[in-house]
């Protein structure tokens, strides 16, 4: 579904050159749930803003069902990623004037998704968010937050869901109910690739990735078959 | 969701922010509004003012001896009255505010005195104006006040001049000029005293005020006066001229400065609120661009908000600027207060440039949001 094939970032700041990834490659197969583990700065958010289409490797290519993700304009990357892609962050990027319902239903403007309302609705009613549609993020808890953006991500139903430390910010029990939701969308047939340098996602994935440097440690490329 | 439906929402979320830019739009347009009302009120204002003075130009014969007039202080020549008609139907001409007149020394009860008849002024098609002078009706005078005073002439008093009988219906306050002993009567009045029938040494005008820096007006009047009349002459009052001149641009050139400097310090106020709105909304829209929405969306997401403060600010500034000029102006502009009035073509005017200029205002912190990259924006949280 998704290969990174010899993918290097680098980033230059002044004088100094700072190698996020380097000679990275990776194959996503399709119903894969993959976590990506390393410490702070091991490149982990820029291999997810990579296989998000958000950045270009300064080297290597990165193709999705052979489609070359680096060759596309940016209407193409952005219309991509409307139509196969969902987001989940650890801040969570709610916007703050929109209801729950609202923040749901965005990407399906996005999408070109004339009538996404009835699907919204069900996500919210799945993730425990009836209560509280008509709130604003300000009014919620860090869990309902991020079971907001679980669902906003789950709304367009993307084939791959990325998700940078979605459970960063939240508590033990309702990081563990957005790591199950996101096992039962892996388990309806979705990809999901979550970045962290926690544990608990570990339970979940099919296969863990190591990070180190910019670079996948071999040695530690777990195999899991994921619940 | 619909785009004006988010600019809605973001509006009444952040409803501090916004009011900040329309404040800055309506002051704007206020000034601008009201300083362009008053400007035109300031230019009549300054007109009557300026023509208080007296007319600048003056048409005599064109045989007429001038160093006579320079020490008479009219011609010795006449010329026929339908040449201030012919003046009078001109388009496009250079002279305005026409009054023919007749005047001669006379000696009167034993004291030299100059008779002065008025016709009633006139105005060519194109440049209707209010008149400068006041009318004189026939069979009446005003007596000026070395005369009232040498011969206790009053107000009321009915007296004969060459067998011709007027009523004095004023004695006119000192004014340090011939016009002390002036008496002025109606030109047909003056005609009949002086046996000239149909006859005029003199068409008193001012010029159109309608000349470029560049322009050499003098050249132009001879020019314009030569093609209608080519039997008669003008002289130009030069220091009153420029002196007129000088005031209208000045007045022009200040309030260009005004204008300028208020829709700078207006569209630097908007920019800055621009680029706080946007920081503000990193976020917000790196999460939009990472779901899919376009450059152009989010552009026109943030341009949307910043042309509905326009809209808003144009209807506000331009009440709010014409309430102030109305108000205000009578007390600044005496003479002309009763022409001040609501110019509705600057509302229609405020209505294209305000949004436009909110827009440009807020271009580039916007053209900066929507090239930023999403990533970094959503990494920094």
């Amino acid at each position: 579904m998704l290969t990174l094939k010899n993918v290097t970032k680098t980033y230059r700041t002044g004088s100094q050159t700072i190698n996020a990834l380097e000679d990275v490659t990776l194959h996503v197969r399709p119903g894969e749930f993959i976590v990506v583990r390393g410490p702070s700065g091991s490149g982990k958010t820029t291999l997810l803003m990579i296989l998000a289409a958000m950045q270009r490797p300064t080297r290597g290519t990165v193709l999705f069902e052979d489609r070359d993700l680096c060759a596309m304009t940016p209407a193409e990357r952005a219309r991509f990623r409307a139509t196969n892609l969902g987001f989940i962050f650890q801040m969570f990027h709610l916007v703050p004037y929109l209801t729950v319902i609202e923040n749901v239903l965005l990407p399906a403007a996005a999408a070109g998704l004339p009538s996404a309302r009835r699907r919204g609705d069900e996500l919210i009613e799945t993730l425990g968010l009836a209560c509280r549609k008509l709130h604003n993020p300000t009014q919620l808890s860090a869990g309902e937050k991020q079971r907001t953006a679980v669902a906003r991500a789950m709304l367009n139903q993307p084939r791959l869901i990325l998700a940078d430390e979605p459970t960063g910010n939240l508590d033990p029990e309702n990081a563990k109910a957005v790591l199950s939701h996101l096992a039962e969308y892996r388990k309806s047939g979705g990809t999901v690739i979550i970045v962290t340098h926690g544990l608990e996602a570990a339970q979940f994935a099919d296969r863990i990735i190591h990070l180190n440097a910019g670079r996948i440690s071999p040695e530690r490329a777990e195999q899991f078959s994921g619940d | 969701m619909h785009i004006i439906k988010l600019i809605a929402k973001e509006i009444l979320y952040r409803k501090t922010h916004f009011l900040l830019g329309l404040v800055a739009v309506i002051t704007a347009v206020a000034l601008c509004v009201a300083f362009i009302t008053t400007a035109a009120a300031g230019n009549r204002e300054t007109a009557r003012l300026m023509l208080k003075a007296g007319f600048n130009l003056r048409i005599i014969p064109a045989d007429a001896d001038l160093n006579r007039f320079l020490i008479n202080g009219f011609s010795d020549r006449t010329m026929p009255s339908e040449y201030v008609d012919i003046m009078a139907r001109q388009k496009g001409f250079s002279y305005n505010h026409l009054l023919a007149t007749l005047q001669q020394k006379i000696t009167w009860r034993g004291v030299d005195i100059v008779l002065t008849g008025l016709a009633p002024e006139v105005c060519p098609p194109d440049m209707k104006k209010p008149p400068m002078v006041f009318e004189v009706k026939p069979g009446t005078a005003y007596i000026g006040s070395v005369l009232a005073s040498t011969l206790d002439i009053k107000k009321g008093d009915y007296i004969e001049i060459n067998g011709t009988t007027l009523t004095v219906v004023q004695c006119l306050s000192p004014s340090g000029t011939l016009d002390d002993i002036r008496i002025q009567c109606h030109i047909a009045d003056a005609q009949t005293i002086l046996d000239l029938p149909g006859r005029i040494n003199e068409i008193q005008a001012v010029d159109c005020l309608c000349f470029t820096p560049t322009d050499d007006p003098l050249a132009i009047l001879k020019q314009d006066l030569a093609r209608v009349l080519p039997d008669a002459q003008v002289i130009q009052m030069a220091r009153l001229a420029e002196t007129r001149t000088h005031q209208r641009r000045m007045i022009r050139n200040y309030l260009t400065f005004l204008i300028t400097a208020v829709i700078m310090v207006a569209g630097a106020w908007i920019g800055l609120l621009a680029m706080l709105n946007v920081r503000q909304r990193q976020s917000e829209i790196g999460i939009m661009r990472a779901i899919g929405y376009r450059s152009t969306s989010i552009a026109a997401l943030l341009l949307g908000k910043a042309v509905l403060m326009g809209l808003l600010g144009a209807v506000a500034g331009f009440a709010l600027g014409s309430a102030l000029a109305v108000a205000f102006g009578p007390d600044i502009f005496k003479l002309t207060a009763k022409n001040l009035k609501p110019d509705y073509t600057l509302l229609v005017w405020s209505l294209v440039a305000a949004p436009l200029f909110s827009a440009v205002a807020s271009f580039i912190p916007v053209m900066h949001a929507v090239a930023a990259d999403p990533a970094d924006t959503l990494r920094k949280e």
